[in-house]
Order: C-alpha cells, then structure tokens, then sequence
C-alpha cells in the first residue's frame, strides 16, 4: 500500500525533518506515527499526498510512483486518499450534507450516486439526521465526522489523518476512534498521526514512531511510549 | 464535463458574483466605459472612411461659372472642357437644375428654402468627369484659369485631409482603448484576486480531495468572462441606443450628410464589443489565478 524508501527531506532554511526513512506498510493495516512536536509527523503526513516533496527517496502509494506523478495526475492520486486534518477544515456556509457532497462534486460523480453515497456515509459517523445543519451548530466531534465522511466518500485506499483527535476530549476522541476502527475493519489502510497516548495505547495497533527525522521505534502492537500531552 | 458539474460551475460563479457585489460592479462599469470609448471611436472611424471614400469616388470637378457669363461664353467653355486630355463627359447643370437638386437632398425639408422666393443663389456649373482620378490635380487649376470660370472645384483635397484625420484618430483611438483596456484588465485581475482570496479554504478543500486544477480554475475563469462580457453589454447598448439617436437627429436637420446606416455597422462594432470584453474579463481572471491561485 505504501512504499518509502530512503526518503529524507530538508527544507529551503536547512532544516531537516525527515532522514533516510524505509517504510512498508500493507493493505488493510492501521498505523499510528507518533513522536514529539517537530519530530518530522507532518512532513511525513504531507508527502504521502505530494503537497511536500522529499528531497532524496522514494514513495509508492498502492504501487504508483507519487514522485513520477505530473502536476495534472496529482488529483488523481488524492482522490483514492482521505485526508482529514486536526482542525476539520470544513466550508461554514455549506450544510454538513453539502459539506460531505462537496468531495464528490469536485471529482465530477453524478449527482444520484452523490446523493445516495453521501447518506450512506452520514449514517456510518452517525450524522444522518443533522445531514441539514451547519457546521457551527454542531459540536467538535460531530464535525471531525463531518470530515472523515468527506475523506471517505469516494471510497479510498487509504485514510490519512493528521491529529484527528488533538481538539476534542477523551470521551469524543474515543467515538472518533471507533469510526476509524470501522473504517479499517472494511478493508481501508489507515495512517494517523497523533499525540493522544490513551488511544494509541488502548488500540494495540502498529506504531511508528519519529525522533529528529528519524524512525526510532517500529512495533506491531506498539504503545505511545512518551509521557501524555493531554 | 457533466450537467451537474456545469451547474455547479454557473451556480458558484453567480454566489461568487453577489458575495463580491461592489467589486463586481465597479469592473462591469469600468469595462463598459473602456468599451464605451472604443465603440465611440469605432463609429468615427467607420464614418469618416466612408464619407472619403464618398468623396473619393466623387472622380469630377465641379466647375462654376460666374453669374456676368454670357450664353456665348457658356457654350464655348462646354466645348473647350470636352476638348480637354482625359476628360470623358461635360454635363451642364442648369441654375434651375442646381436648385432642383438642392431642393432634392433636402426631401421634406425643402419649405426651408421658401424664403428665398424667386431668388437662385446656384451658379451654372460643369461636372467633368474624368477617366483617372490622378488627372484631376493637373486639370482643375487648368479649368481655374478658362474665362467666365468663377472657380474649379475637386474633392480630392478633402479625400487626403480626412485620410489624414482618420489615422491620427485612428492611432489616437487606439492608444486611448490600450490604455483603457490595460485599467480594466487591472481591475479584473484585482476583482477575481479578492473572490479567490475569499474562497482560499474552498480551494485548498478542493486540491485535497482530488479536484484537478481546471475545475478549481473555472469559476473564477467564468466569473471575469461574465463581468467582461457584461460590460460589453452595458457599453453596445448605449452605443446602439446613442447611434440611433444621432441618426436620426442628422437626418432630420442634415439630410444629404453621408452616415452610414445602423446596419450593420453597429452589429460589428457589438461583436467587436462583446469578444473584446469578454476575452479581457478572460484574461484578468487568468492573470489572477497565475498569481494568486496556486493549484
């Protein structure tokens, strides 16, 4: 599913996020990057859908070469991930349905099958009845779901989530979680970086973790392994 | 590109369009008054090569004789003007002709003249025409100088003064419309910048879940068309409205002054409006998006 090989990357300033990083991860499996503020999660989190370009290195995503990818085949790659960010990065003036919607119309799916997938993933996370509420009407949870119906409307490969859970309290982030547990157990890859210790360890999954750019720990069933932030 | 992404491309152009209602205004009403100014120029332009070329084809001179010339001075100066190089007809224009003729371009206008009574100001004159329009030049001070002649008339002065007169007005025109359009395309290129600006969270929503540039760029793309095209469309219909007006009023008080009719050409100078506008609404978006867009 994903491939890296000897990706490093440094920025314009010198400063350097990611060093000689080799990585497999397989179909089907749910990872968690973790590590300190600055260890290198977000460059790693960005390359995956080509917004940061390693300096050095290779990158497969489901065995295509995203490095070799033109500025025209870019979307293309997007559109089989799901992204979801930390702050929702939802549009206020769009209804929750719009908001789920908006991921299929800009990919130019025909409006029937928008209609009957959108539903069908609002009823997965649980917003089937709040499909015509606006975003600032719901709570911080309510409106991750929001973003990870829209990250998993066109069905992707892979979800990629960066902090899903670093505004939301315990209780939320554990609903959050057991979505993402769906989502996976259906087959989708899940790479998720965060900081929340309680959920990395309560889940048993893999875990990555990143120290100055480096890979210093790699378990099947790891734990957080650093003191909690929350 | 499907129905539904049609619609949803009009449907944003058209949101984008209200929420930025006074910029969108100010770049209708800029692009119309640039428009405004070229189809005014367009107009002359036209109107002016059509009353030279009028004139030019006009391959005669007009030789008036003085009202003390005697029947027998008439007759051998007829003669003397056939015998000349290259003259190819002599038509004798009577004085009562002459005033006939007036009475004519006038139309319904003639009762103007009533109070002249009985008096013909017209003199008895020649039209010479002649085979080539180059032998006139050397001709005509010829003519001049016959006895019994008051004076020898040509157009061709005229022809080469309002030939000159359209190509400065021409490149004045166009240097105006240039600097006019280079301001419009300004304020275009500064009206989609602030309509991406504030859709920069739509955007950045769009390149993540996949929407390939084109259809990021399209509504703005739209957007500078219809507010060009608009504009254009502000400025053909004062130009049309305007035009017809002054036709109608030089019609009415200067009949034989050779305009040219509506039709048709104020139908190119609206096309010409109308691609013109639309294509610098075009471009000021596509500026816009090279500059403030990065997708």
């Amino acid at each position: 599913m994903l491939l890296m090989s000897g990706v490093s990357k440094t920025y314009r300033n010198g400063s350097v996020a990611l060093k000689n990083i080799d990585l497999h991860i397989k179909p089907g499996e749910f990872v968690f990057i973790v590590g300190p503020s600055g260890a290198g999660k977000s460059t790693f989190i960005k390359m995956l859908f080509k917004e940061v370009l390693p300096t050095t290195g290779k990158i497969y995503v489901d065995g295509v070469d995203v490095l070799a990818l033109t500025d025209k085949e870019v979307p293309f790659l997007r559109r089989q991930l799901g992204i979801i960010f930390q702050d929702y990065r939802l549009l206020p003036d769009r209804t929750v349905y719009d908001n789920v919607a908006f991921a299929m119309q800009v990919i130019e799916a025909p409006a029937v099958k928008t209609r009957r997938r959108v539903m069908t993933v609002l009823e997965l996370v649980g917003l089937k009845n709040r499909a015509n509420a606006y975003p600032a009407e719901l709570s911080g949870g309510e409106q991750q779901r929001i973003a990870i119906a829209r990250a998993i409307v066109n069905d992707p490969i892979m979800v990629i989530a960066d902090e899903p859970t670093g505004n939301l309290d315990p209780e939320t982030s554990k609903d959050i979680m057991r979505i993402f547990t769906g989502i996976n157990e259906s087959g989708t890859t899940i790479v998720m970086a965060t900081h929340d210790k309680e959920i990395v360890d309560a889940m048993g999954k893999r875990v990555i973790a990143i120290e100055n750019g480096v890979i210093v720990r790699d378990d099947a069933k790891g734990v957080y392994g650093y003191e909690s932030e929350h | 590109m499907s129905l539904s992404t049609k619609e949803y491309f009009v449907r944003e152009t058209f949101k984008s369009i209200k929420r930025n209602q006074l910029m969108s205004l100010a770049s209708v009403s800029t692009v119309a008054l640039s428009l405004l100014v070229l189809g005014i120029f367009m107009v002359m332009v036209f109107n002016t090569n059509h009353v030279a070329k009028f004139l030019e084809t006009q391959v005669q001179i007009s030789v008036y004789m003085s009202d003390s010339a005697s029947a027998e001075t008439l007759k051998a100066t007829e003669k003397t003007l056939k015998e000349l190089p290259g003259v190819t007809s002599v038509k004798n224009i009577t004085k009562d002709e002459a005033l006939e003729r007036f009475k004519d371009r006038l139309g319904s206008q003639s009762n103007l003249l009533d109070f002249m009574g009985d008096e013909n100001p017209f003199p008895y004159s020649f039209e010479v025409h002649v085979d080539k329009p180059e032998r006139i030049s050397e001709l005509a001070p010829k003519i001049d100088d016959l006895a019994g002649v008051e004076t020898a008339k040509f157009g061709q002065e005229v022809v080469e003064n309002i030939f000159k007169l359209t190509k400065i007005m021409r490149l004045g025109g166009i240097l105006l419309v240039l600097l006019l359009a280079m301001a419009t395309l300004f304020i275009i290129v500064n009206t989609i910048r602030i309509t991406v600006f504030a859709r920069r969270r739509e955007v950045t929503i769009m390149k993540y879940v996949g929407a390939t540039d084109w259809f990021i760029r399209w509504p703005f793309l739209l957007e500078g068309m219809f507010l060009g095209f608009t504009g254009a469309l502000v400025a053909t219909i004062i130009i049309n409205q305007v035009y017809g007006a002054i036709l109608n009023s030089v019609h009415a008080t200067l009949a034989f002054f050779p305009l040219l009719p509506t039709w048709p050409l104020l139908l190119y100078i609206d096309i010409t409006l109308i691609v013109i506008g639309t294509a610098i609404g075009a471009a000021g978006s596509s500026i816009s998006l090279r500059k403030f867009l990065k997708v």
